[in-house]
């Protein structure tokens, strides 16, 4: 063997025997659907949970979520975060992290990834800069101290900078990668390149995502060689896969299926409540709905457990209005949702004066689970007080805002994004939410509210305009009814060492797998 | 025979282009692709830019002339769901789908016109009994139905075939049976009856009282005769190879052009649908065409007047 080919060889073998030696498994998850806009933005797929399946596998937040405990906020790319003022947070960014492009992160890539070619620029298509904006409503810079140190600066004072921080819209890519890719946004929004357990292999909408496995990982070597995410959308097909050993995961099975696998000695149906709630909301401006008594009295016709324990399989709940454990000190202790009580709503439809008069219920085909069932059971509940719901099925989002008809209610959720009811009350239902800029509800006071609390930082007084808040719209002037907070589970062989965590994620990173 | 043609080519033009006005109007009118692609909890100033970048608030005639203006120059449109030519998106899922619809439709022949043929054959036989009752229940399983027992079966309960996807040699097999099956049943329903027709034609008696062996009375003036009938169903699964597996691609998460019709409808992807819709109304018109003209080389009686004859 001459010289040169003994060195050859040399620096090939131990890669080929790294290679070899690679005996992590490649695994297949069936979900319903990979990604609702055919890119894999997080600003453009903003409004889906279908992409939080996956997106956390390949870009990450400055600072993390505690996927085994509360999504409590946790060191991530950032190991440390103080604030200067109410205005400014200083995040201590992680050293040495190896981005997928093979370079280590610094302060630029933060700094880049918040700035006008990522977020906020002209050249970008203009709804991105419009939804960044609503998940950084008054973002005024990204200062960097040095290579490890950056400062996010407010316009104005933020109490939930960070959890801003924390939340999807805040992902980190690659400064070089995005320029080394041409620089636009098109072709960028498809190639993601991050920080992530998992760097991107290809990606066909509709179809297929797959990724390999970040051995440089700052966490750690992921545990899967590679994840191939294939998109699913029968329920059946999905269950059929796993029990035939095609996929290994099953996400987005419906409770009424759990007991379907779970029969089977080899697999098992995990998951459970997420940090997203059912809601029916109200345009308060049909004729019916126009008195605030009729839209409380529908919430006291509906019996929610009901719905739960027949549905779900008691396997979610009825959770204490628009908000969560979750938020913290922002939790409203004792507030609950409107209690069962067929008589009171009969009361309250006698004093507004109700006639009969039809109200439609707008329900999409099971874009939520269960969601016809459960639109019947509560027009027969409606109906049982005297109410004429009457259900209209809707194909899109479109037919079901569609304000000729008239709108009366429909099907809607509420999440919360971050540990602040800001991510959820005030962003669907304050005056920049959907609710008012479509034209179905508005309240001055809650108005009010929404802006004095984005801006306060003094927790007791936010907690109290809170307290009204839901006064407001679950209680004097409902724009919603709570049903019940919504579960997720996602089907698996009982063998792989897998927990789920308590949100959309599929969490396959070093910290998720194993014992 | 020119001017037959161009008669024709000119009803399939039309015909293109009524399916295309038709498939852009109720679109639009159905749903807004902004709210639809961006969901109801993006902020309206997204949904504005949304709009106003794609177009969409423009008058539906002025979006309408864009669209034509733009076809004539040889641009199907954008997806809007990732920018990308709508031509270039369809063009990637046809190989897919023609790899279930090819080997489909030959099934479909190699089973259902000798079996209509043999149970015409054997008339009132039990074999002829039970070659119908297979064809009814081919054709009346629908398809959802067939392919989620075919996959109960095969995949879970004996863990033979995949259940779904494209990747493996075998993954093909139940979805071109799912889509073969019913095909095959609609062929020998159809290739039986016209066989029972012709073969009671006094030609073929004749042909019989002159000592033709009966096997060259079937295959040289019977079959040939019934084929018109045939022909005519076959164009139709022919023209249907591009988007005739809708069903099939959804239950078996196959990645051809039904499935792509199916979430780009759902999304009001608009170019993408009326790209697919051009594409299909042109196969179809283009298969339509074909069974014209070979209407004139299986019957010499209808070459000189097969407009009429035709139909």
């Amino acid at each position: 063997m001459k010289r040169r080919t003994f060195l050859a060889a040399s620096l090939v073998l131990p890669r080929v025997a790294i290679a070899q030696s690679d005996t992590r498994p490649t695994i297949t998850i069936a979900v319903q659907k990979i990604a609702n806009t055919g890119t894999l933005d997080p600003l453009r797929e903003q409004s889906s949970n279908a992409s939080e399946r996956w997106v956390a596998s390949i870009l990450e937040t400055p600072i993390g979520r505690n996927q085994r405990g509360k999504l409590e906020r946790v060191p991530g790319l950032a190991t440390a975060w103080k604030r200067i003022d109410d205005r400014t947070v200083e995040l201590a960014l992680r050293p040495n992290v190896m981005m997928h492009d093979g370079r280590t992160m610094t302060a630029e890539d933060i700094a880049f990834s918040f700035g006008p070619e990522r977020m906020f620029g002209d050249a970008l298509p203009k709804d991105i800069p419009a939804v960044a904006r609503r998940h950084w409503p008054a973002l005024e810079r990204v200062d960097i101290v040095d290579a490890q140190t950056v400062r996010f600066v407010n316009a104005r004072p933020d109490i939930t900078m960070e959890g801003r921080l924390s939340a999807g819209g805040s992902e980190i890519v690659s400064k070089s990668a995005w320029i080394d890719n041409g620089g636009a946004w098109a072709a960028n929004s498809k190639k993601p390149v991050g920080t992530g357990p998992y760097k991107l292999r290809s990606f066909e909408p509709d179809v297929s995502l797959v990724l390999d496995a970040h051995d440089d990982y700052w966490g750690g070597r992921p545990p899967i060689r590679t994840l191939r995410f294939v998109e699913v959308g029968e329920t059946a097909a999905r269950i059929d896969g796993l029990l035939s050993a095609r996929y290994e995961f099953a996400a987005d099975i419906p409770p009424d299926q759990i007991a379907t696998v779970a029969k089977h000695a080899k697999f098992q149906v995990l998951g459970g409540l997420v940090l997203n709630h059912r809601i029916i909301a109200h345009d308060k401006h049909h004729p019916a709905l126009a008195d605030p008594r009729v839209r409380l009295a529908m919430a006291h016709a509906v019996d929610g457990k009901a719905i739960v324990d027949s549905l779900w399989a008691g396997r979610a709940r009825v959770p204490p209005g628009l908000q969560w454990e979750f938020y913290g000190p922002m939790f409203v202790d004792g507030w609950t949702v409107p209690k069962y009580d067929p008589d009171l709503a009969q009361q309250l439809l006698k004093q507004a004066g109700y006639k009969g008069d039809r109200i439609a219920y707008r329900v999409r085909k099971d874009y939520y689970t269960a969601e016809v069932a459960t639109a019947q059971v509560l027009a027969e509940m409606w109906k049982s007080v005297g109410l004429n719901t009457e259900i209209e099925l809707k194909e899109n989002w479109p037919e079901v805002l569609d304000r000729a008809g008239p709108r009366g209610s429909r099907d809607w959720s509420n999440s919360a994004v971050f540990d602040d009811p800001v991510s959820s009350i005030v962003n669907q239902h304050g005056p920049e939410g959907a609710q008012q800029t479509n034209g179905e509800w508005t309240n001055a006071e809650m108005n009010d509210l929404s802006r004095a609390m984005e801006s306060n930082t003094d927790m007791a007084a936010r907690r109290k305009m809170f307290a009204r808040m839901l006064q407001i719209c679950e209680r004097d002037d409902p724009a919603y009814l709570v049903l019940h907070q919504n579960a997720t589970f996602t089907a698996k062989q009982k063998a792989l060492p897998w927990r789920a965590p308590p949100s959309f994620y599929l969490d396959f990173s070093p910290r998720n797998w194993g014992t | 025979m020119l001017r037959f043609i161009g008669i024709r080519l000119g009803r399939a033009l039309l015909t293109v282009i009524l399916v295309v006005t038709f498939a852009f109007v109720v679109l639009r009118l159905s749903g807004d692709p902004a709210v639809t692609i961006m969901s109801p909890e993006a902020p309206q100033a997204a949904i504005d830019a949304f709009r106003h970048e794609w177009g969409l608030d423009q008058p539906i005639w002025v979006q309408y002339v864009d669209y034509f203006a733009a076809i004539a120059r040889g641009h199907l449109g954008d997806s809007m769901r990732d920018g990308r030519p709508a031509i270039d998106i369809v063009a990637e899922r046809i190989p897919a789908t023609l790899a279930l619809t090819i080997p489909a439709l030959l099934m479909k022949l190699v089973l259902g016109i000798p079996a209509g043929i043999y149970a015409a054959l054997h008339r009132n036989s039990t074999a002829d009994r039970a070659v119908m009752a297979g064809a009814v229940a081919g054709f009346t399983v629908p398809s959802f139905i067939l392919g989620l027992v075919l996959v109960l079966i095969f995949s879970v309960t004996l863990g033979w075939l995949p259940s779904g996807g494209r990747e493996m040699w075998s993954s093909p097999i139940l979805p071109v049976i799912t889509l073969g099956l019913g095909g095959a049943g609609i062929l020998a329903r159809f290739t039986r009856s016209a066989m029972l027709e012709v073969l009671g034609q006094p030609y073929i008696r004749t042909a019989s009282a002159k000592g033709l062996a009966w096997r060259r009375v079937v295959r040289g003036h019977a079959f040939p005769n019934a084929a018109i009938p045939t022909i005519t169903i076959v164009g139709f699964m022919v023209g249907s190879l591009i988007a005739g597996a809708v069903v099939v691609e959804s239950v078996f998460s196959w990645p051809g052009v039904g499935r792509l019709l199916v979430v780009a409808v759902a999304n009001r992807d608009l170019a993408v649908v009326q790209c697919i819709l051009l594409l299909v109304a042109t196969t179809m018109v283009a298969a339509n065409l074909i069974v014209d003209l070979l209407y004139g080389v299986l019957d010499p009686r209808l070459r000189g007047t097969a407009p009429a004859g035709a139909h």
